[in-house]
């Protein structure tokens, strides 16, 4: 009770604001942490085949109609489905047939064993008697023989029957596999037929580019490492694995600098900054 | 990939030049400080605007100014800055009444130097502190930005040294300047935008009790008749 009124009382110290904005600190770098750290954890890159995948030659047939593509697209077609096709299904009736060879093949050296073996039977038999004892032995051999091929023919055709139906449930346990496998990659199926348009379409323009130099010997792959801006625009582009020919390494290069722009997928989802471009001069 | 892992943030700050760093430490402790003054001033404001409602509330209520002034006197250290004000003017009302050669006229001038007195000095507990928080408004950003400058220069003059000029050369240097301009603008943002509220929020404080010093100037003269 002070005539003067008092000062006014301060502001005091307090602890709360102190526990608030150290919590405020606290949240901010925990924020920048786990930010920084998923871009860090983030970057995957795309492969794009430049020569070897299939859609790259369907694609450029179309500005290169005459000279080209007649030659080209008529070779693949026929060595890739041909050898694809074929060798699977026949490789198991060759084994089968050389099966059925060996086993023909070997019915008939017993045959003649046999005979041999059973004539001396009949010769011992024909001095004592020689008139009845000839369709006897005949009969006898016939029969035997007969038993036996019978019992070989049967023998061969359970196996053909075991071993046709080893191949059938062969067949049906890889073509089951398959059917799970397209259904599975059919999940997949959306995402990577467009990845694989998106991959088509860079190796496509990064080819339209390529001036290849002559010296080339053999089939050298390069790998490259390309950082795209979201336009599309080449950043950069670093030699992950050389051709060992350093023309050739330039070549690729410039024609990979040359396509900047490059193609943007449909789905911008499938946007990766980095891209993985092997490249091979020759197709296989 | 290599490039990536190397900017994580704790790379940057620590891998950053010792003048960067100083200037990192230095915006840390300033943006630490202006956010515990924004804590507080937002206690004090809050606490000072529930406080004025209240007191207007029981002033205009019609109760008696002399039991006002009593309970006033007796709860000293919970009274808000309006009860202050009402605390002064009343007694220096009072002693100057008793005085009786006196002209109404000075017995009000004198009560309402009194408040006028106190109302200063409740604005200036009020407002203490919101300096500090606009110079680290204005002056955080450009203390940020001397670190990345500074910081770009240093990691350019190591370019100087590679012979083939990459991006990669250059780019975690100037990520490392850079964060010096993302702490400045940490602490520049919240300080500036919390400066700009309390200011308002003080300045309608202000007006309240300016008002209210008046209305009471009237009452006591009023009652001097």
């Amino acid at each position: 009770m002070n005539d003067l009124s008092p000062l006014t009382p301060e502001e005091k110290p307090s602890t709360a604001a102190l526990v608030l904005s150290a919590a405020v600190h606290l949240l901010l770098v925990g924020a920048l942490f786990l930010g920084v750290q998923w871009k860090s954890q983030a970057p995957s890159s795309v492969a794009v085949e430049v020569w070897r995948s299939a859609p790259a030659p369907v694609a450029v047939a179309k500005p290169e109609p005459v000279p080209e593509p007649p030659p080209k697209p008529e070779p693949k077609p026929e060595p890739k489905p041909v050898p694809k096709v074929e060798p699977t299904p026949p490789v198991k009736p060759d084994i089968a047939i050389k099966d059925e060879k060996k086993k023909k093949e070997e019915p008939k050296k017993p045959e003649p064993k046999k005979e041999e073996s059973k004539k001396p039977e009949p010769k011992k038999e024909e001095p004592k008697k020689e008139e009845p004892k000839k369709p006897e032995p005949k009969r006898e051999v016939s029969d035997f023989q007969k038993q036996l091929e019978q019992e070989l023919k049967d023998a061969q055709r359970q196996k053909a029957a075991a071993q046709e139906a080893r191949d059938q449930h062969a067949r049906a346990d890889a073509e089951l596999r398959q059917l799970g496998q397209m259904r599975a990659e059919q999940a997949a199926l959306g995402r990577s037929r467009a990845l694989a348009d998106y991959t088509a379409k860079i190796a496509q323009k990064i080819r339209g580019y390529i001036v290849l130099p002559n010296n080339i010997q053999g089939n050298p792959e390069a790998i490259f490492d390309v950082t795209q801006l979201p336009s599309g625009e080449v950043l950069s582009v670093k030699i992950r694995k050389s051709s060992g020919n350093r023309a050739l390494d330039e070549a690729i290069e410039r024609a990979i600098l040359k396509s900047s722009p490059l193609p943007k997928p449909d789905d911008p989802k499938l946007f990766e900054r980095e891209l993985k471009i092997p490249y091979r001069p020759k197709d296989e | 990939m290599n490039v990536s892992q190397d900017l994580s943030i704790l790379h940057l700050i620590l891998n950053a030049s010792a003048v960067v760093q100083a200037v990192m430490l230095m915006l840390a402790s300033v943006s630490f400080m202006s956010w515990y003054y924004i804590f507080r001033k937002w206690f004090t404001v809050r606490e000072a605007k529930t406080q004025t409602e209240q007191f207007e509330r029981d002033f205009w209520s019609g109760g008696d100014l002399n039991s006002l002034y009593q309970s006033a006197v007796n709860n000293r250290h919970g009274t808000g800055s309006m009860e202050r004000i009402f605390e002064a003017g009343f007694r220096e009302f009072a002693k100057l009444r008793s005085q009786k050669n006196l002209d109404p006229k000075d017995v009000v001038d004198g009560s309402r130097r009194a408040m006028r007195a106190t109302y200063q000095r409740e604005v200036d507990s009020i407002d203490s502190h919101l300096a500090f928080l606009a110079s680290v408004g204005s002056v955080s950003p450009y203390v940020g930005l001397f670190g990345t400058v500074w910081g770009i220069m240093h990691s350019f003059r190591g370019l100087s040294n590679v012979g083939q000029a990459t991006l990669s050369a250059v780019a975690p240097g100037i990520a490392e300047a850079l964060v010096a301009t993302a702490i400045g603008l940490f602490a520049a943002i919240p300080a500036v935008l919390a400066y700009n509220r309390f200011s308002h929020d003080i300045d309608r404080l202000a007006t309240r009790f300016e008002s209210f010093m008046e209305e009471f100037s009237n009452i006591l003269q009023r009652q001097m008749r």
